[in-house]
């Protein structure tokens, strides 16, 4: 009964859907209000039908019931119930209907808030909302259908993997989804725009928070997965430029474009056409994520389904929908009203450059991820661009565009003063100088570019902080005054420091791990001492022990320093003997914001085992930043006047500025 | 017969989704220009203003914004006289009223199976069927293995209920286990080859193959590899080869062997029947026969096979089955010298040669 | 500064980027990618020493040898050529014989292939693709039971037993 109510709710939600597509664009067309709003009540009972089907499929999966395909293939009764529940979106079935649950969830989203939107507006944004539902509820039930049913139900399912057993694995898809879908509605808003071919005021307002949501939501699923990486598959590494890691990271890019120009489009009306493309692509991108992660069209890590028909229809998808959009935006961009003039040197210049940095990046990438693929399809060649390529690329991409971007905020809108922006980040400039410096006398080894990298990221840092004691006036006014300007000041702006700041706070656990990471990898027995980074560390003994389904064998080291004993690291393997399954359970000993990590290896025929030992300073700071810049966004999404959409507030601390 | 009545519930609410809307008239229109978005925006700063969240200053700035823009607005565009298109709302509700469920049956009766009630694990185990105790026998076998992966006795006793119950890869790997565990026998390798192929949706693949021909080597009487080698040649599309094999278990057996029947119908299948095997008649005479008879038989038959072949040696698959016959009587002898005589009898076409000695590399010979 | 005047400056300013970019992009895909090639590829086309690639196939049953010092040796086949394939370092959890593997670095002059990375299969049943398509491509179980029965090591070891018996 559950399954097929799940089942039968999902046909429904379909239905409507279909319906939403189709009446409110009449409806708008021959101005009839009713029509109209037939999308708002369509979205909503289609959210209600999407989500109850979803909790349907975990209702299956928690209390095991194996009549259904979807359950007996991805679960089993012995799972811990919290890997029963996240066992629900570790399967492509699961997954696409979460994915199309949360697009329902943010049509319902937009349709339950969207009352003070103009009515055709509404009507046309839920109605393309509704396009994109039904092409992925008719991609589940043809091709990835969760709720097909085996007539004599087997007592016990299949699924018991132990590597797919994790919290990591099992958090960071629903954020990824959160993000990719997320930027559906700026989709939906900018091919609305471009049906009614006009932008309305209320576009800007609207589009700005379902982007930083959306980002948001991204930037936490990004950094997850790499840390996920990171501990779970034992060799350190945090990132891969895999293709599926470069699909999430393309929408990432276009998306933190999209934040910057929609700040230009809220605030001076400007950029207005550009801000439209820039949404489709934003998900057009995170279509083409779903799509080669869904597939299987790339030799992968990540990639677990497999399926032609699958990745057929979902191209298919891909194409109407990139493809139509873009030729709408073609067809209709020009109708367009062309937005606010400004001086190529002003906040909104500024706010360009890092659009015209932020795509080029992510072209770059594009053509990194999708050229083997199209190499294969022309002439057959298989070629695999990795790290090597992207150095070589992102990289240069980034520099001049993380030089940039203190400036950005120290501009006035319309027309700025790059001189006066230059003498008041000095002060900036003078630290990352000598931290360059320092750096350079202290550390040996590694790349000279390192040090220079440091100063970078710390010219970033020092950049948003700059920033942010200009607005509050440190330093110059009593400090009284300066407590009530930083309360006053707009919470987007602290959003900017923080976002700022954490792109610098990343940077530098970047260069830090990926110049100066020790490594020791060899041989030990029980007693042997190896010195990694100043750090000793003892293996102690090894030793077999008995887990509930496995057998774990245990390695414990004594790690001192200077003769101080500081902690027991037990890094494991466990083998799961009816599975055939090996994992190796690495353990990590967290110093300040670095890291020890040992991940172990076969051992040998005389009693040895290998083992890897990393030392990594500062390789925390990796995911602090983004977190850092989750936090920013957080602290903007916050912010009432966005709501308000009165574009005022970053002006009025600059009417002070000129009077230095 | 709830279930029918849950969805016919829950279309209702899906139709009433569409409708409601639709009947709703005569709401003034408050939101249908841009002017109001503005109106709205200027209230909500009031309301900031007055709790505080924003200052004085800030507010008049976007007061005065906001003013600029709604004066714009109000210039830009009219909003365009809200219509009443009952024609077109007619159509809208037709297609929520039969469409939806048309539509919504369309979709899943084929897809969904209703008359399947739900199976939650716990309420299976509190009233175990006679399929169920099986399956819970499994999983209890499966736990104690879990805990004694070496236990080769378990396995041995888990695999063939795995098999049956349909669960191939997981009896490829007790079967696996089995071997590991209790040592190599043809009769497991010839299982596990089964078992592969079962995964393989019945195709004898390459890997499933190589497990009988394992088979074969440690008992070259293995019925089951021997038979499965057969399917093999016949999946490969080399019905001769097939009914080779097939024929010389038939002849090489027990007339009572419970897997006649069975292995008669594959060689209808692939039209071999009427190769140079018994004639029906002589399958029944062999019946009758005792066992030394039989075997008289049989060396009779092997024998006739081989004069034949002296004569003429262009039949390559007469060959294989010759010595093939041999080694299954355990005459290496007579099947070494059979395989030279092969050789040369095919020496002179180096397309039979080639025949040939695949077909001894499939034997399991490679000469 | 007119409108035009600023406008060309915001255009002449986006394709200095976009050229910088191309640039970049061209000469990191003439330095920095790495094909992929499979054992029988490799005897084909006669990939020079020292050229980096990926190599991809399965690890040969029983070919796995562990020397001193954490190197290893094994061998890659895909149906008909085998490779071997020498590492130093830590195997992958994954990585098992019989298993689909991939493998990057450069033969060195005696045709050993001299691997810096070894990635083995992400779960019970994926095999990387290029693997996969390699094998698909070099011939199914359907295709030609002599060379299969040559190449693999089981099959043709107790096949040699046998016609030991015949031949004595």
């Amino acid at each position: 009964m559950i399954a097929e109510a799940g089942h039968y709710a999902l046909v429904l939600a379909l239905g409507l859907a279909l319906i939403q597509s189709t009446v409110p664009i009449f409806g708008a067309r021959w101005h009839d209000p009713a029509l109209m709003n037939v999308a708002r009540s369509t979205a909503l009972a289609q959210m209600v039908f999407a989500l109850g089907s979803f909790a349907a499929l975990v209702t299956l999966h928690v209390t095991s019931d194996f009549s259904v395909v979807n359950v007996f293939e991805n679960s089993h009764s012995l799972k811990p119930m919290i890997y029963k529940i996240t066992g629900v979106w570790g399967n492509h079935e699961g997954s696409m209907l979460l994915w199309v649950s949360i697009l329902a969830l943010f049509g319902g989203l937009v349709a339950a808030f969207g009352n003070n939107l103009p009515l055709s507006l509404r009507a046309h944004v839920l109605a393309v909302q509704a396009w994109i539902a039904s092409a992925f509820y008719l991609f589940i039930l043809i091709t990835s259908n969760p709720f097909l049913r085996i007539a004599n139900p087997p007592i016990e399912g299949r699924d018991l993997n132990p590597v797919l057993q994790d919290i990591g694995l099992a958090v960071h898809p629903p954020m990824l989804y959160l993000g990719y879908v997320g930027f559906s509605i700026s989709f939906s808003f900018a091919v609305a725009a471009l049906i009614e071919g006009r932008i309305d005021a209320a576009w800007a307002r609207w589009v700005r928070p379902w982007t930083l949501l959306a980002w948001i939501f991204l930037t936490l699923g990004i950094a997850m997965g790499s840390y996920w990486a990171y501990y779970e598959l034992g060799w350190g590494g945090w990132w891969f430029w895999d293709p599926v890691e470069n699909a999430s990271l393309m929408p990432w890019l276009a998306g933190t474009a999209l934040l910057h120009s929609a700040v230009v489009m809220e605030k001076r009306n400007a950029l207005k056409v550009w801000t439209i493309l820039l949404s489709i692509l934003t998900f057009s991108l995170s279509l083409l994520g779903t799509f080669l992660v869904r597939s299987g069209v790339l030799t992968s890590v990540h990639a677990f389904a497999t399926d032609p028909e699958r990745g057929v229809f979902i191209l298919l998808i891909l194409c109407v929908f990139i493809g139509g959009s873009l030729s709408l935006y073609a067809w209709r961009a020009s109708a367009l009203k062309q937005g606010g003039l400004f001086a190529p040197i002003s906040r909104e210049g500024a706010l360009v450059l890092n659009n015209l940095f932020l795509t080029t990046a992510c072209a770059t990438v594009f053509v990194g991820t999708l050229y083997p693929l199209a190499l294969e399809v022309l002439t057959g060649d298989k070629i695999s661009v990795g790290a090597p390529f992207f150095n070589l690329t992102f990289a240069p991409l980034f520099v001049p565009l993380l030089i940039a971007m203190p400036f950005g905020p120290l501009l006035a809108w319309k027309r700025g003063d790059l001189l006066g922006a230059a003498q008041r980040l000095f002060a900036a400039g003078i630290v990352a100088l000598v931290t360059v410096a320092v750096i350079w006398a202290w550390t040996r080894g590694g790349s000279a570019l390192a040090p220079l990298a440091i100063g970078l990221a710390v010219f970033v840092i020092a950049g948003a902080l700059v920033d942010l004691t200009e607005r509050i006036g440190l330093f110059r006014v009593p400090v009284a005054v300066v407590a009530r300007r930083a309360r006053g000041l707009p919470r987007s702006a602290w959003g900017t420091v923080f976002a700022h700041a954490g792109i610098g706070v990343a940077l530098i656990g970047i260069v830090c791990e990926t110049t100066w990471n020790s490594e020791y990898i060899g041989t030990m027995k029980p007693g042997d001492v190896t010195h990694v980074a100043g750090y000793e560390l003892k293996l102690d003994r090894i030793m077999q022990r008995q887990g509930p389904n496995f057998r774990e064998m245990v390695v414990p080291f004594d790690v001192s320093r200077d003769g101080r004993q500081l902690s027991t690291m037990t890094p494991s393997k466990r083998s799961f003997t009816t599975r055939e399954t090996t994992t190796t359970e690495s353990a990590l000993l967290t110093r300040g914001v670095s890291q020890l990590y040992i991940s172990l290896g076969e051992t040998t025929a005389d009693g040895a085992i290998t083992v890897r030992i990393y030392h990594k300073p500062m390789v925390l700071l990796i995911w602090f930043g983004p977190v850092l810049m989750a936090f920013g966004g957080m602290m903007s999404l916050s912010d009432r006047r966005l709501r308000v959409g009165a574009p005022k507030p970053a002006r009025a601390p600059r009417a002070l500025q000129p009077a230095e | 017969m709830t279930l029918w009545f849950v969805f016919a519930l829950m279309t209702a609410a899906a139709i009433f989704a569409v409708l409601w809307p639709l009947g709703r008239r005569g709401r003034p229109q408050n939101d249908a220009s841009e002017a109001t978005v503005y109106k709205d925006q200027l209230a909500e700063i009031d309301r900031d203003l007055a709790a505080g969240l924003i200052g004085r200053p800030e507010a008049e700035a976007a007061h005065v914004e906001i003013g600029r823009r709604l004066l714009a607005a109000a210039d830009d565009q009219r909003a365009p006289p809200a219509a009443a298109s009952l024609k077109l709302r007619r159509v809208a509700a037709l297609m929520a009223l039969i469409g939806l469920p048309i539509l919504s049956a369309a979709f899943y009766l084929p897809l969904g199976s209703p008359q399947l009630g739900d199976f939650p694990l716990a309420e299976r185990m509190r009233s175990p069927g006679a399929n169920q105790s099986l399956d819970n026998l499994v999983a209890q076998v499966e736990e104690h293995l879990e805990k004694n992966p070496t236990d080769g006795r378990g396995w041995n006793v888990l695999a063939p209920v795995l098999m049956r119950l349909g669960r191939y890869d997981e009896a490829v790997r007790a079967y696996r286990n089995s071997i590991t565990y209790n040592g190599d026998s043809a009769d497991r390798r010839a299982d596990l080859g089964e078992a592969i192929a079962g995964v393989a949706g019945g195709v004898v693949t390459a890997e499933s193959k190589a497990e009988f021909q394992r088979a074969v080597a440690l008992d070259a009487a293995d019925v089951k590899a021997r038979y499965f080698l057969g399917v093999a040649a016949e999946q490969d599309g080399r019905k001769a080869e097939a009914a080779a094999i097939w024929n010389e278990m038939l002849a090489s057996a027990a007339s009572d062997a419970p897997w006649r029947p069975l292995v008669q119908a594959a060689l209808v299948r692939v039209g071999g029947s009427s190769a140079p095997a018994l004639p029906d008649g002589a399958m029944e005479a062999a019946k009758d026969m005792g066992e030394a008879d039989r075997n008289a038989m049989i060396h009779g038959m092997v024998d006739r096979l081989a004069t034949r072949l002296k004569q003429n040696g262009g039949d390559v698959e007469g060959w294989l089955r010759l010595v093939r016959a041999y080694m299954v009587m355990g005459d290496r002898d007579k099947a070494k010298s059979a395989l030279t005589d092969a050789r040369q009898a095919v020496a002179n076409d180096a397309e039979r040669l080639r025949q040939l000695n695949e077909g001894l590399k499939n034997l399991g010979l490679d000469g | 500064m007119t409108r035009k005047q600023r406008r060309l400056t915001m255009i002449g300013g986006s394709l200095a980027v976009l050229g910088i970019a191309a640039a970049l992009v061209l000469n990191a895909l003439q330095d920095s990618i790495v094909f992929f090639s499979t054992p029988v590829m490799v005897a084909e086309k006669h990939i020079p020493p020292g050229r980096r690639f990926r190599l991809g196939g399965l690890v040969e049953k029983g070919s796995l040898v562990r020397g001193a010092d954490l190197a290893v040796s094994f061998k890659v086949g895909d149906g008909s050529v085998t490779l071997p394939v020498s590492y130093k370092g830590i195997l992958p959890d994954l990585f098992r014989e019989g298993q689909g593997v991939v493998a990057e670095g450069a033969l060195d002059t005696s045709g050993v292939f001299r691997a810096d990375t070894v990635l083995a299969k992400h779960d019970e049943t994926y095999m990387p693709k290029d693997v996969a398509d390699a094998l698909k491509k070099q011939g199914h179980w359907k295709d030609d039971y002599g060379a299969k029965a040559e190449t693999e090591p089981g099959a043709s070891q107790t096949a040699q037993g046998a016609s030991q018996g015949v031949r004595e």
